[in-house]
């Protein structure tokens, strides 16, 4: 339950926050609905407080977040995503599935298992072409390579 | 009914049975693979059906909506993973079938009975949608301002867990489509950086609070000792099931009219309409004790109330933009990229896309049927698909269908930090469903609120414009009635937890 007690008191800070932001908007009118947002999520936020202290401590459920995985996971996207502009969209998507499933993957890196990777995204990469850019003829950023 | 039969023909082009068909498969085996959930799916199947005529795309997402909640009692069977929420009642005696070497039986016991809850869905649907849409005609910004309320007030019923998680999430919602120009006064709000100026767009949301989140839980390590039970095909079963199953009149009436109540409940869901149902079944079954062991009467129950869902969820999100669960929110999301916006308009101006898409969807119960019933026996093959490569395609697709829509890299970079936020959300307990709704509701919130100001300024004045007229006064004790009875909900699992406590 000491989860539950740090999640209100960010939702709590978080209230207080963007209700000291909403004096930077000019108009009134546009004001008032955000304002009332705001206040109702502030009092839900010590509601759940309030909630979560009066609950006598039951068993923590749930398995601790996989940190590291999570943070390799979302650094991998955020290469990929600063690189799709540059190399192109199916460079980049192509090398994005094959290292994260060489990374992932349950067993070491053997040739076969490069090579396995390899035809994997590249026929995935495939199907999204001929589905996007041949049938529906959408344009995608195409950047240095393709 | 009558314009139901007018367009009727209009649903048989080659394309949109092509499309039918292929939606169908698709919607089955993504609702059959573990860890897709068909809200995700239909959530990145979104931006693809928007370079689509609005029929064909329409067609598509409704095929998808149908067969992946059909789809989800294939792993809920063999594997003991519900495909979907909605198919959590039907694992607790289609598995232990499935054990006793009667998988084929489950499986088709499941089509069948969905195609007879789908269709009594569908006939409701068609029945009340149209006189419904009438009566919203008479709207005006104060009574769609209440309708906007009553959608935020059913939030909680979204979330699984604490309600004021729910409740905060659609809160948080709520204020992300206050961010950018405001719609009215066309004063800058939140614009904290350049990525926003445009405000949030629906796509990278729902994408983003779908998928993403899924895309990390599929990288976490799993359970190896899960495996999926033998599959034994067996001869000429499949005339014998249906005799067997239409026998269970009362299982098949009591999960169609069960699961279509709970379907026009905005924010109940198929979860809820399934357990219910089996759980009434079960208490008027002689006997009882046999259920939870592969009494198949449960199977029967539980497929065919959370497919007569499906039908009814789409009423109050046709007339009043206020989806039935969250899959149907999505839905919402297609159909306002389309230029459909819920309201009498769908079936005046749009009426014919509107029909076609109604007709549509009762074809697809037809197609989820037959082509259920045929890939039962492959659907063996599609559990071993490996987590890892599936989190790797559907980022990517997620990444690809974020662009596509506006071919926007702003769009991406917000989708991707929404569902990150998302993923660590749910970690302590928020879902994602409460926080599209508030994205979606807040604009219709917003824009009548302020109309009706203007109006009541030079009118009535606020409170006469806000809180008279008996319409304003049904949905105004209807959004008190769904708050008082999410408190009374919290009231009693407070006090469950606190005896558990105690013990």
């Amino acid at each position: 339950m000491k989860k539950d007690v740090m999640v209100s008191i960010i939702c709590i800070a978080t209230s207080i926050f963007l209700y000291y932001t909403l004096g930077w908007i000019d108009d009134e009118r546009a004001r008032s609905f955000p304002r009332v947002v705001i206040i109702i999520m502030g009092i839900l936020s010590f509601m759940l407080l309030l909630q979560t202290m009066a609950v006598k401590k039951t068993k923590e459920k749930g398995k601790p977040l996989p940190w590291k995985r999570f943070l390799i996971m979302f650094v991998l996207v955020l290469v990929y995503l600063y690189f799709m502009e540059t190399i192109g969209f199916y460079t980049s998507a192509f090398l994005f599935i094959v290292v994260v499933t060489l990374l992932f993957g349950q067993s070491g890196f053997s040739p076969v298992r490069i090579l396995s990777r390899t035809v994997i995204s590249a026929v995935f990469t495939g199907v999204i072409f001929v589905l996007f850019n041949v049938l529906l003829k959408v344009q995608t950023p195409t950047g240095l390579f393709f | 009914m009558e314009e139901f039969i007018q367009y009727l023909p209009n649903a048989f082009t080659w394309i949109n049975l092509l499309t039918l068909v292929l939606g169908v498969i698709g919607g089955l085996i993504l609702g059959a693979t573990p860890g897709l959930s068909p809200t995700m799916a239909v959530a990145l199947l979104v931006p693809f059906t928007f370079h689509m005529s609005s029929t064909t795309g329409l067609t598509l997402l409704g095929a998808v909506y149908t067969a992946t909640v059909a789809g989800g009692a294939i792993s809920a069977i063999l594997i003991n993973i519900p495909g979907a929420p909605a198919n959590i009642a039907t694992l607790l005696d289609g598995h232990p079938m499935a054990k006793q070497g009667k998988s084929q039986t489950a499986l088709y016991l499941c089509f069948i009975s969905s195609l007879v809850g789908g269709l009594f869905g569908m006939l409701l649907m068609i029945l009340f949608t149209p006189p419904l849409a009438k009566i919203a005609l008479k709207f005006g910004a104060s009574e769609l301002f209440w309708v906007a309320i009553f959608g935020i007030t059913v939030m909680a019923g979204l979330s699984s867990g604490s309600i004021f998680k729910g409740l905060i999430g659609g809160m948080f919602g709520l204020l992300i489509s206050t961010i950018g120009y405001s719609p009215i006064l066309g004063t800058p709000r939140f614009v904290w950086h350049d990525v926003l100026t445009g405000g949030v767009a629906i796509i990278p949301a729902l994408i983003g609070l779908f998928a993403i989140p899924q895309v990390f839980s599929l990288l976490e390590p799993v359970d190896e000792r899960i495996k999926p039970v033998e599959f034994q095909p067996e001869k000429g079963i499949l005339f014998k099931t249906i005799k067997e199953n239409l026998k269970m009149v009362k299982a098949l009436t009591i999960g169609s009219i069960t699961g279509s109540i709970i379907g026009v409940i905005p924010g109940a869901g198929g979860q809820v309409a399934g357990l219910i149902s089996y759980d009434q079944v079960r208490k008027m079954s002689p006997d009882p004790d046999s259920f939870g062991k592969g009494n198949p009467q449960g199977v029967v129950a539980a497929e065919s109330a959370n497919n007569a869902m499906v039908g009814p969820s789409l009423i109050p999100l046709l007339t009043l933009s206020v989806p039935g669960s969250p899959t149907a929110a999505v839905l919402l999301g297609g159909l306002l990229i389309h230029g459909l916006f819920p309201g009498p308009d769908l079936f005046t101006t749009h009426a014919e896309v509107t029909y076609t898409f109604i007709v549509t969807l009762v074809l697809a119960q037809v197609a989820m049927c037959v082509f259920g019933l045929i890939l039962s026996r492959f659907s063996y093959s599609v559990m071993r698909v490996p987590n890892v490569e599936m989190a790797a395609i559907v980022t990517v697709l997620a990444v690809y269908g974020t662009y596509s829509v506006q071919n926007c890299y702003e769009d991406v970079i917000v989708m991707y930090a929404l569902g990150t936020l998302m993923y660590l959300g749910r970690q302590v307990g928020f879902s994602p469903a409460p926080v599209v709704l508030g994205i979606i509701l807040g604009v219709i919130a917003e824009d009548n609120y302020l109309k009706g100001r203007m109006i009541a300024e030079t009118d009535v004045g606020i409170f006469n414009y806000f809180f008279t007229g008996s319409i304003n006064i049904i949905i105004i004790s209807l959004c008190v009635i769904s708050v008082v009875y999410s408190v009374y909900g919290e009231i009693r699992s407070y006090r469950r937890t606190s005896l558990k406590g105690e013990e």
